[in-house]
């Protein structure tokens, strides 16, 4: 019975059904546990948790689609990146409070214009400030010897490619150049989980929780909707022959990252690039008319109703937009501050779509990649 | 992606009872069974008599599809991979390789955006013989308006060798021309044959480090895609940014660095804007912007956009005269 109380949290609604339904069966309902029990089983396995800035305003946890919509140029994969640093960077190593997860990170780059060495220097950076921030306090407590707060400050640093290592080896990484190569990547996801499952424990990786995928990041979602909307193969041997379109390929993409997320539960968030349109009403209009003049193409939400939030144009099938459980929707300002030495600094709004929240926040990223609230 | 019926020389098990299973689903080639759930599938294959080896098909096919994706890597492979493979390859001018912290990044596309006259070509120009001088490396170079000009390479690669002895300078400068290639290119297939031809060359000679292309520029990417954009359709769209990956995994693959230009048009306000429009800005690691006063020899560069950069830092570099 052991296996069956290890449900993850996403089967729950699925099984409080079925409990409804088979409430007779009591074989059933002696062999689970009760709500309290799942509650804290739930809670300590899988903690809700709060990310970093534009995401702090609600707790995420595993099962949640995040999509974080945006102009190009709205440090969209800045966040993703700052994001998965959180992710790979432990609680703690070594007596130091590092504040991460300590679990591995999946990216998917559909963009590919991922840049490792960004991401290396915002590692080194996010290392070097926590080993900062604590041998402070080291030497405050030791009221002490240049010696000590010395050796303590050599020891970090000697620790810290051990770390880097560690951190950037948590950090998997595919690219994919078309919806071909996004889709087999998908379709045998499963089998690449279990394969670096199996090399992290052939490591024998210190910490046991280090090996289990916390994120599944998309960067971004709809890089291939021109060529998937062109893309009209001729009917071949059958005219019930599925083609792939854009409304397939989302079908799939979605059903294949949900299987995955009923076996191995993470948080997916996933980037998409926008068009914000707010001038041109004349071309809105034509634009529309296109959209539905194209019998296959999904449905056109254009989110203009409300003025408050940011207008634009939905472009993905409805079936990836119901698969979204959260969006939050950035874009630049056009306005700039001066922070200390930073001076110029581009401000971001950042807006809850999804739940419909009333926060807007203002951020910056500072020049060593920090993104701050202002 | 491959019919299945191509298949089965090479994987016996999917012979043709598999085939005409597949056929019963409407599924002929790896690319059907890309969009189809294969649980489902292996659970209609249940009642088969022939069950179990229908079941060995499908997982055969899933370790076929498992081949069609680039590889999982982890941050440290990435890393290496980027110090050891992907270097910067100096512009030619001094400040503007301060500006980019060493110049052009291969792996990556760079597009230098501007209105006519703002020194695009001549950058190019200077790269190509910048490269083929100290880098030692090939440079293939994609001209759709005739503006590639022999003389002005020539030019610019004296100035780059300061050799002193005429014999050794025109060897030198013979063998850097003659690592230059450049194609006249009027339309967007005939670019796309082109990149796939050199796809395939430098797939096929892998380890011949005589042919090692560096740098690859077109110039100018916006006049082979302007005229397939617009209309209905979108084909357009999808010509643009098929272009555009296939340019970026040349880059990346084989670790070249990739140049293009892009004309500018009205935008907002009376502002110049870059072309293509918003699809196309997704695609380049590093767009900058370039202008230049008329008659000036001082041409001046702002980052646009750049993967490690705040935009807005800009320089300014001489562009030598005749």
């Amino acid at each position: 019975m052991k296996n069956q109380r290890r449900h993850s949290p996403i089967t729950i609604p699925l099984k409080i059904e079925r409990w409804v339904g088979m409430a007779l069966e009591k074989g059933w309902i002696e062999g689970d546990e009760s709500g309290k029990e799942m509650l804290l089983r739930v809670l300590s396995e899988w903690p809700p948790f709060l990310l970093l800035p534009p995401f702090h305003r609600l707790p995420l946890r595993v099962g949640n689609v995040v999509e974080l919509v945006g102009p190009s140029l709205s440090a969209k994969t800045h966040i993703l990146i700052q994001v998965a640093i959180s992710c790979i960077l432990p609680k703690e190593w070594n007596g130091v409070h590092y504040g991460g997860l300590g679990r591995l990170v999946m990216f998917l780059d559909l963009d590919c214009r991922f840049d490792v060495s960004c991401l290396a220097q915002l590692l080194k950076h996010r290392i070097i400030q926590a080993n900062g921030s604590s041998s402070k306090v080291h030497s405050e407590q030791n009221d002490g010897g240049l010696w000590t707060c010395h050796a303590k400050k050599k020891s970090s640093i000697a620790y810290d490619e051990e770390l880097f290592a560690l951190c950037l080896r948590r950090f998997l990484y595919v690219r994919c150049y078309d919806s071909f190569e996004f889709l087999a990547t998908l379709k045998v996801s499963k089998l690449s989980y279990f394969t670096i499952y199996i090399a992290f424990r052939l490591q024998k990786e210190r910490e046991a929780c280090g090996i289990s995928v916390h994120f599944l990041m998309i960067d971004s979602i709809g890089a291939f909707h021109w060529v998937d909307r062109a893309c009209r193969p001729l009917p071949h041997e059958g005219n019930n022959r599925k083609s792939l379109s854009l409304q397939s390929v989302s079908e799939t993409v979605v059903q294949e990252i949900r299987k995955l997320l009923l076996v191995h539960p993470m948080v997916v968030i996933a980037t998409k690039a926008i068009i914000i349109g707010d001038k041109n009403s004349a071309k809105e209009v034509k634009w529309k008319l296109r959209k539905l003049s194209t019998p296959d193409i999904t449905h056109v939400d254009n989110i203009k109703s409300n003025t408050q939030h940011v207008p634009y144009y939905e472009y993905m099938p409805s079936v990836w937009q119901s698969f979204v459980t959260h969006r939050i929707a950035i874009r630049p300002t056009g306005e700039h501050c001066a922070m200390g030495e930073n001076k110029e600094l581009s401000v971001y709004l950042s807006e809850w779509l999804l739940p419909p929240l009333k926060f807007s926040d203002k951020f910056a990223v500072l020049g060593d990649g920090t993104v701050i609230l202002l | 992606m491959a019919p299945l019926k191509s298949l089965e020389r090479q994987y016996p098990i999917i012979d043709s009872d598999f085939q005409n299973f597949c056929a019963s689903h409407s599924i002929f080639s790896v690319e059907d069974f890309l969009i189809h759930d294969l649980y489902e599938l292996t659970a209609l294959a249940e009642p088969h008599p022939t069950s179990d080896r229908l079941k060995e098909g499908i997982t055969q096919v899933l370790g076929i599809i498992d081949n069609q994706h680039q590889p999982w890597l982890n941050g440290m492979e990435l890393l290496e991979d980027a110090l050891r493979n992907k270097r910067f390859l100096s512009t030619g001018f001094e400040g503007f390789d301060l500006l980019l912290r060493g110049g052009f990044r291969e792996g990556q596309l760079t597009e230098l955006v501007g209105p006519s006259s703002s020194g695009k070509t001549q950058c190019c120009l200077q790269a190509a013989a910048n490269v083929s001088v100290k880098h030692m490396g090939r440079v293939v170079y994609l001209d759709t308006g005739n503006a590639f000009s022999p003389q002005r390479i020539a030019h610019f690669m004296e100035q780059i060798s300061d050799l002193h002895f005429k014999q050794a300078k025109d060897k030198i400068l013979q063998k850097a021309m003659s690592s230059i290639v450049c194609h006249s290119v009027f339309d967007i297939f005939a670019m796309f044959d082109l990149l796939f031809q050199l796809e395939c060359d430098l797939r096929s000679q892998i380890d011949n480090r005589d042919y090692l292309v560096r740098l690859l520029i077109v110039d100018s990417i916006s006049s082979l895609i302007t005229p397939v954009l617009g209309g209905i359709g979108s084909q357009g769209r999808a010509l643009m940014i098929s272009a555009g990956y296939l340019l970026k995994k040349l880059a990346h693959e084989h670790n070249i660095a990739v140049l293009v230009t892009n004309h500018t048009v009205g935008g907002d306000g009376g502002f110049c804007k870059p072309a293509l429009g918003e699809s196309w800005k997704s695609i380049p690691h590093v767009r900058l912007m370039l202008s230049r006063n008329h008659g000036s020899s001082i041409c001046s560069v702002s980052i646009l956009k750049h993967p490690a950069m705040a935009s807005g830092k800009a320089t300014e570099f001489v562009i030598s005269e005749f």
